[in-house]
């Protein structure tokens, strides 16, 4: 046996995959010979990070995953929350998380291209429309002409992608560090909408022995090879070239028809009451996806290579069934429904004529056997024991917990006059500089780039409010809104404190739009986890998202983690936990953007201010030493939320913006700035701190909102049913300006400030 | 007996659904025609082309579609008269058609929507105003005179592009339909560069009309982002469906 298992490992080596010396021989051990090289594929895939969560898992148990609005739970390509009830029917928001950082810094416009691709096949598989689309993206340096290079790319392959397919672009979030030179960060959130009672599951159906196996999509090809794989690896500069096979190639035209006509066959499926199974090709190709399916469903599965539809003749069976190609889904369905299943795609919607090589092909049967078989001319290449292929391996990373020292209120006060006295500006000079601060400043020039109302859904595109909403029942007011939090500046001093803010910071989101939380999704985007520093910061950060969530009493429902995000420079990402929340509302008439309404308006913030400066924009421009993160207070954040989300639905407020990067009066600024007839604003003298009044504490990032009030009465009630108490920070005016105590700045000005570091995105437009 | 409205669909269509919703609120009887379907295509009064990258946009945005044998019936109706209005990527097709500003040889445009001169796409809100009077595009019939129109303009190629003398021309004979405008009416250089402002081209009937904004993206009063939506009426139509409803009160002035 010994020398079975020295073979299996040097064949390892020798084809290069991923896995381990000592996950070779605990697979030659298991099987009982040398596998295949197909086999050691099929597990280079399924063992890899990616697939597989061997180093996560552990701690991603600790995070809440049940509530009364979850219709399905962590477990499957996406999972599914409760938007309402419409005509009778439940319907469910379907949530889907991904990252596609490694094949984004690699080849950036493919890479974030096949990373839309591949989410939205994620919520479709559950059976639903596809209803939008929200990018969290971390760039590097701007004034780098490579990073600038990645960034631009992204932004055009999301364009690109997204808008052809016809999925609305409706949020997302843009940071800039240099953490992020070597390793672009590009997260994608996508959702959909499916009535509770016709889910479509990543599983065989039971009793489904003997039903068909039908691959539908492109005609595969060589590229993607490895996908898995690679993006469980520490990204070397000197692979990038070969790296860059790794990489799928995103075909959105063909996406647009497949999409059609799956809905086609949803309806089909439904006319006749089949039940069927159907999931995504993603990471490990259709070997890993229809191995997932069947084992899913404790069954088994036959696959002919031979029957797949290829782009290229004579490509090997390894790259067959392992290969990452691109548009790609696949079905179980009882034998009398494949005719029509194919019918629909090939001859109706003619997939053949749309892309070449591309249709739907019958390529196997469920067995009850419990194993995969695959053969390729009438070889078998692949025969292994389901569960031991897509159970994996799990792993107990070695970790250190990342140390925060927090300092005393009195030396943060100290920090504070001190850095005020070696830096003096007025109130006015220190906004113009938080507006123009990369993590500040207008996103324009990137959200413009995405469709934000195709499909005719949209209430709120991105650039309006906090979070996108959308009305995706035509008819019906239930809407539905998608909020992001995460903040590179908090990962890097305090990763538990980054996400426990990130949580709230996503929550906070939907409801300055009017919107309840009913789910959480996350992406966990961290460095190399065999180094236990940056395993500790993951394991942090794990715990933060977990007690914030319990805290806020709304559950995860889908995510991902993306590790090895290190260049071989030995640079890390900074810690990188982001939060997306859904968000429902009962009826879209009560949801805002963030633009100030009307003049003469109480502006009121739902905190006080906080004096905790760590990690927020202004201590960077004031280069203020301090580690302290904003306190969360989690309770009275809760009751904000809540307060805001009942002022919209009573209409007691015009607008609502959370505070976030830059502070309080860059909220403002934005909610101006927003504003149809050029609203201005005035804040009262001293801000309402805590400890007391200093003026630095209109740019603290305290969790708190800023609100226009247009019925005080109803407010001051309605304030006072939730136990939070407004604080009075000034009034909206209907000349452009920002009065900041003696001082007067014109809104253009300030508006200049904030457009100017982005407008040049692409370089100086041409005449 | 009420006119009938096919809007088709092309391999890369992606706003049909939409459309089909604003017609329907019009009272319209619209169904949708896909692109396996074209015998049926003959049978309709009218033709509506929504938007999408029909295609994929190969060669020039709308080119291969109008090159296909399925804008043949579109084509021979347009020219019996029948109403046609394409929007976004159906404009960029009726131009490739050489449909409007129709005073060219048919598939050989005179004039086109060209890439943005930023090069890019971009989706903004817009306002589009009226820019001919009221009886020189019969297709929307009863449209008030300077009427002020929301839209999405969400378009990598928007840019109205041809020959100076063509541009003189089309100026000259009333094939400038709309031109970009605030929201008083007030008339703003095109964020896309399209020349005269145009946002939309019409031909030398009034019959066929190519819109590159969409109206039917700020059609119901929840897409409203003023400070002015009516919360009771969210679930309404208004603002864009405006230009739905002119449509409709033209086809059924017809069959009447």
């Amino acid at each position: 046996m010994s020398a079975v298992l020295d073979d299996a490992v040097a064949l390892g080596r020798r084809v290069g995959v991923a896995l381990s010396d000592d996950e070779l021989r605990r697979i030659a051990e298991r099987i009982g010979r040398v596998p295949t090289v197909t086999e050691l594929f099929a597990f280079d895939a399924q063992w890899s990070e990616h697939c597989s969560y061997k180093s996560s898992r552990e701690h991603l148990r600790k995070l809440p995953t049940e509530g009364p609005d979850v219709l399905l739970g962590v477990g499957e390509d996406a999972g599914i929350v409760r938007l309402g009830e419409w005509n009778g029917e439940t319907y469910g928001v379907v949530v889907a998380h991904e990252s596609h950082n490694h094949p984004s810094q690699v080849v950036p416009f493919e890479g974030a291209a096949t990373g839309i691709g591949g989410i939205v096949r994620d919520v479709l598989c559950m059976g639903a429309e596809v209803i939008g689309v929200a990018d969290p993206l971390r760039f590097g340096r701007l004034d780098n002409e490579h990073c600038r290079y990645v960034a631009q790319s992204v932004v055009d392959g999301i364009a690109a992608y997204g808008n052809a397919i016809g999925v609305p672009n409706v949020g997302g979030d843009v940071f800039v560090d240099e953490s992020f030179d070597d390793n672009v960060l590009v997260n994608v959130v996508a959702l959909g909408l499916v009535k509770a009672n016709e889910i479509i599951h990543s599983r065989a159906p039971a009793g489904s022995a003997g039903w068909d196996i039908v691959l539908v999509g492109k005609a595969t090809d060589r590229s993607g090879f490895g996908g898995a794989s690679f993006s469980s690896l520490t990204l070397d500069e000197e692979d990038a070239d070969q790296n860059k096979g790794a990489v799928q190639v995103p075909d959105p035209f063909l996406k647009n028809v497949i999409m059609r006509a799956t809905y086609a066959v949803f309806a089909e499926l439904r006319a006749q009451n089949v039940e069927a199974g159907f999931k995504d090709l993603g990471a490990g190709g259709l070997a890993g996806c229809s191995a997932e399916l069947c084992a899913a469903g404790g069954m088994g599965a036959e696959v002919e290579l031979e029957r797949v539809p290829t782009a290229q003749r004579d490509l090997p069976p390894e790259v067959i069934a392992i290969g990452e190609t691109q548009e790609r889904l696949c079905w179980i369905v009882p034998p009398s429904f494949t005719p029509l299943l194919l019918e629909i795609y090939n001859d109706v919607f003619g997939l053949p004529r749309v892309a070449r090589g591309a249709c739907a092909a019958e390529i196997g049967k469920v067995t009850e056997s419990g194993r995969y078989v695959a053969r390729h001319r009438g070889e078998t290449v692949m025969d292994v024991d389901l569960a031991f292929l897509t159970g994996g391996v799990r792993y107990r990373r070695e970790y250190t917990l990342p140390h925060v020292r927090r300092e005393s209120e009195a030396e943060r006060e100290r920090t504070l006059a001190d850095a005020d006295r070696a830096r003096p500006g007025s109130l006015g000079e220190r906004l113009r500089a938080v507006l123009a601060h990369r993590d500040v400043c207008s996103r324009a020039a990137i959200y413009t780039r995405y469709d934000g109302v195709v499909r005719g859904c949209t209430a709120i595109p991105p650039g309006y409010a906090d979070a996108g909403v959308l009305v995706p029942i035509p008819g019906a007011p239930l809407a539905a809104a998608t909020g992001i939090g995460g903040n590179p500046r908090y990962g890097k001093i305090d990763p538990r404190g980054a996400a426990e803010l990130a949580v709230a910071e996503a929550i906070g989101h939907v409801a300055a739009v009017g919107a309840r939380a009913v789910g959480l999704t996350d992406c966990l985007n961290f460095g190399d986890p065999t180094v236990p520093e940056h395993m500790g910061a993951f394991v942090a950060a794990v715990n933060g998202l977990a007690d914030a969530a319990r805290h806020f009493d709304v559950p995860f429902v889908s995510g991902n983690v993306s590790l090895y995000n290190r260049s071989s420079s030995g640079r890390h990402v900074a810690p990188s936990p982001i939060v997306g929340a859904i968000g429902v509302m009962a009826d879209v008439a009560a949801s805002a953007t963030m633009a100030f309404k009307r003049a003469g308006s109480p502006i009121v913030l739902t905190a006080p201010l906080q004096t905790a400066f760590g990690g927020s924009v202004i201590a960077e421009l004031l280069a203020l030493e301090t580690t302290t993160l904003p306190d969360l207070r989690a309770h009275a954040f809760a009751k904000q939320c809540a307060l805001v989300i009942a002022c919209l639905e009573r209409g007691a407020i015009g607008a609502a913006h959370l505070v976030t990067d830059g502070g309080v009066l860059a909220a403002l600024a934005k909610m101006a700035f927003a504003s149809e007839d050029g609203l201005g604003f005035r804040i009262d003298p001293r801000p309402l701190a805590e400890p007391a009044g200093h003026e630095l504490a209109w740019f603290s990032e305290t969790p708190a909102f800023a609100v226009e009030v247009l019925d005080v009465a109803a407010f001051t009630e309605l304030a006072a049913q939730h136990g939070v108490p407004g604080y009075d920070a000034g009034e909206t005016l209907a000349e452009p300006v920002a009065l900041l105590g003696e001082e007067r700045v014109a809104l253009d000005e300030l508006r200049d400030a904030w457009e100017a570091p982005l407008r040049d995105f692409y370089g100086a437009v041409r005449a | 007996m009420s006119a009938r409205v096919a809007v088709l669909v092309f391999p890369g269509t992606n706003s049909e659904d939409e459309t089909l919703r604003g017609l329907h609120a019009v009272g319209l009887d619209a169904a949708l025609v896909h692109w396996s379907q074209p015998d049926a295509l003959p049978h309709f009064d009218a033709y509506v082309l929504p938007g999408g990258f029909a295609h994929e946009d190969r060669v020039r945005a709308g080119a291969a579609a109008a090159h296909e044998a399925l804008m043949d019936p579109v084509i021979e109706a347009a020219q019996a008269g029948k109403f046609v209005l394409g929007i976004c990527n159906g404009a960029q097709i009726l131009a490739e058609a050489g449909l409007v500003p129709g005073t060219g040889p048919l598939r050989r445009p005179t004039a086109a929507f060209a890439p943005n001169a930023s090069g890019r796409f971009a989706s903004l809100h817009v306002h589009i105003k009226l820019a001919v009077a009221p009886d020189r595009v019969p297709i929307l019939a009863g449209i008030e005179p300077d009427a002020v129109i929301p839209a999405w303009a969400s378009h990598g190629d928007g840019r109205l592009a041809a020959p100076p003398d063509e541009l003189a021309r089309m100026a000259r004979d009333g094939h400038v339909a709309f031109v970009y405008a605030d929201r008083h009416g007030t008339p703003v250089p095109a964020a896309n560069g399209s020349a005269l402002g145009a946002a939309a081209l019409v031909n030398r009937a009034g019959t066929v009309l190519a819109v590159m904004p969409h109206p039917e993206r700020d059609a119901w009063t929840f897409q409203h982002l003023g400070a002015t939506r009516r919360r009771e009426a969210m679930l309404e139509p208004s603002g864009g469906i405006r230009l739905f409803a002119c449509f409709a009160r033209a086809l059924n002035g017809r069959a009447a």
